[in-house]
């Protein structure tokens, strides 16, 4: 059982009448985690709390074993933060400024020279990397975020909304990057994101959370592995296949002309041909559905809050 | 390139690279195993980057343009005395016609403190400014670097920078004043003991005008707001006093000369005439206060401004 790399008990964080955590418990484990929620689900609020910006209302928080309020300073040597909002002074040039960012974060200063050339050639920064910030795509600079993130060599890499503002070849990059950060490099990456979509590609765990509460918890095989979907679709009558599954037992519900139906046995693909050979319906195709994150979050999110604006569609 | 790096690339470095963003020169990511450095290093290192930048350099040209005219329109009376001294020892040595009144250390600063001021007004919201705009800030407070901590390593490189331009003209004078002596040797020895109080006092003023125009600069950041604000503060800190004092003559109200002690710059420059042991001068300083209670004063205000810069800090947004 590998250790727990971010814990939290009971954390809350209250800003005056706004409870932006409410009594979160977290036990993470190495690996790229997605931190999904709506924006103002307390996602930056958590972040700031682990790197000890924020202090809770009540409860605790660590990182690697430390406390985020009592060894600020020890945490911050292992953990990497790219913020969400911009951060980059226009008029230095990328390689200047990370360096001098790996020299605050306490390397010396050829170490910090050598670092910097390494990491923004991992993010994909060549010739540009000596211009000013200040002309670059919002693309180059995502990349000048991740890479003074990187540059000391953190072993969690906490990213928040990294692919903000990117068009969706960028955004593809992005989460590429990240992905090969988690997994050939063994930091592990905590990427908040209010879309779903992005976290089912890269991560390896979720975590999902609304107005301050963990909704979810679970790795991403989870979700991906649970009963398994059937849809069915006709082309009229669907209303009625689903009445009449029902009164077999079988759990289906109606998503325009598909019914989608719920495969907890092998006998269930006879069950569903039989009822509509039954109801002489005509049916167009019937097709097993990898079970979608979204599918879930929508069923999660409509109990434990219904009227709560979730998480929106996937990027493309 | 190493033979250790040769080696490394050749083990570790995949030509075709599975990524689709890899490249040939792709090594692969290599972690950090060398040392790490804590506080006093991040400190130094924030440090030496806002000097450079308080000068301009890593920047553009244009970023030089305004710090380094400015020493040089500050020194220049001093190098002017300094190319001529040989013309002046000669009007001084034959004794014909009136004998030249010559720069002195102690009233140097009297004289072009508002070149020193711009200065600040130009390079102060530089330093603390660009951070808070651009939300550097966090990426700071997230690594070692503490708030306090980033406050005076801003401050102490503000007040190194000053301190330069302070000392330009004393050196210059000081080589001047060697020059007109005949023998070298002894001048040096002469004048020696007169021009060291240059550095206490050169070293309290530039402390006193970092403090006040860091700490006025912190509130905003926007550089234009932060400079018409320490601006603002200088002239009325300078003009209210030099008002109730003019009404208090009138008035016949004893205590109004006391007010001087918060007119920054003055206060700066009484010190430095108790500094060099020298009556303040008549024509600039009106009121019954001493050179000595000037530099306590300008003692006070510099604890005084570090202490509300940190409080800012404290609690500026990250």
């Amino acid at each position: 059982m590998a250790m727990a790399l971010i814990e939290t008990s009971g954390l809350s964080k209250h800003f005056g009448q706004v409870k932006a955590l409410e009594r979160l418990d977290l036990a993470v484990e190495p690996g790229i985690i997605g931190l999904v929620g709506a924006n103002g689900a307390g996602k930056s609020t958590l972040l700031k709390i682990l790197l000890g910006l924020l202090t809770p209302t009540s409860g605790r928080a660590s990182v690697l074993g430390m406390d985020s309020v009592r060894e600020t300073r020890g945490i911050r040597q292992v953990v990497g933060y790219m913020p969400e909002h911009d951060c980059l002074p226009p008029d230095v040039g990328a390689t200047e400024f990370v360096t001098h960012m790996a020299r605050i974060s306490g390397l010396p200063r050829t170490a910090a020279r050598e670092r910097t050339a390494e990491v923004l050639r991992h993010v994909g920064l060549y010739e540009e990397r000596y211009r000013q910030i200040g002309g670059y795509s919002t693309g180059m600079k995502q990349r000048v975020k991740l890479a003074q993130a990187l540059v000391h060599d953190p072993k969690v890499l906490l990213l928040d909304e990294p692919t903000n503002g990117l068009d969706p070849s960028g955004r593809e990059e992005m989460l590429d990057l990240i992905k090969r950060t988690g997994t050939e490099f063994g930091i592990t990456v905590v990427v908040a994101s209010h879309l779903l979509g992005e976290i089912e590609q890269v991560c390896t765990y979720l975590l999902a959370i609304d107005a301050g509460h963990l909704l979810s918890a679970a790795p991403i095989s989870h979700f991906t592995q649970r009963t398994p979907v059937l849809a069915v679709e006709v082309e009229e009558g669907a209303d009625r296949l689903v009445a009449a599954l029902a009164a077999k037992g079988v759990r289906a519900r109606q998503d325009g002309s598909r019914v989608l139906v719920a495969i907890e046995s092998d006998a269930l693909y006879d069950m569903v041909r039989d009822s509509v050979a039954d109801l002489a319906l005509p049916l167009v195709r019937m097709q097993q559905e990898r079970g979608r994150l979204e599918d879930l979050f929508r069923d999660a999110s409509a109990t434990a809050s219904p009227g709560a604006a979730m998480v929106t569609g996937s990027p493309q | 390139m190493t033979a250790q790096n040769l080696q490394q690339m050749g083990t570790t470095a995949p030509l075709a690279a599975s990524s689709p963003g890899g490249s040939i020169y792709d090594l692969g990511y290599r972690h950090y195993d060398g040392p790490r450095r804590g506080r006093s290093w991040a400190m130094w290192s924030l440090f030496v980057e806002s000097f450079r930048s308080v000068w301009g350099f890593g920047r553009p040209m244009t970023a030089k343009a305004a710090p380094f005219i400015l020493t040089g329109l500050y020194a220049l009376p001093a190098l002017f005395q300094l190319a001529f001294s040989s013309v002046i020892s000669q009007e001084m040595t034959n004794g014909s016609g009136p004998q030249p009144e010559l720069l002195a250390y102690h009233s140097y600063f009297s004289m072009f403190y508002f070149l020193v001021f711009f200065f600040c007004v130009a390079q102060a919201p530089e330093l603390v400014c660009r951070d808070q705009r651009y939300r550097v800030l966090p990426l700071y407070f997230t690594r070692s670097l503490g708030r306090l901590e980033y406050a005076l390593a801003r401050l102490a490189s503000l007040a190194a920078a000053l301190f330069l331009v302070l000392m330009v003209p004393c050196v210059a004078l000081f080589i001047g004043d060697i020059l007109m002596k005949p023998d070298t040797f002894k001048a040096i020895g002469d004048e020696l003991p007169k021009a060291l109080p240059a550095f206490p006092a050169n070293g309290l003023i530039a402390l006193g005008l970092a403090a006040i125009s860091l700490t006025v600069s912190s509130f905003s950041p926007r550089r234009a707001y932060s400079a018409i604000a320490l601006v603002a503060y200088v002239l009325l800190a300078e003009a209210v006093p030099a008002a109730v004092f003019a009404i208090g003559q009138s008035s016949d109200w004893s205590w109004t000369d006391k007010l001087f002690l918060v007119m920054p710059i003055s206060s700066l420059d009484g010190a430095t005439n108790w500094f060099f042991g020298k009556a303040l001068q008549p024509g600039r300083f009106t009121g019954s206060l001493t050179a000595e209670e000037y530099a306590i004063a300008a003692l006070i205000s510099v604890v005084l401004f570090t202490t509300v810069l940190l409080f800012r800090y404290r609690r500026v947004p990250a």
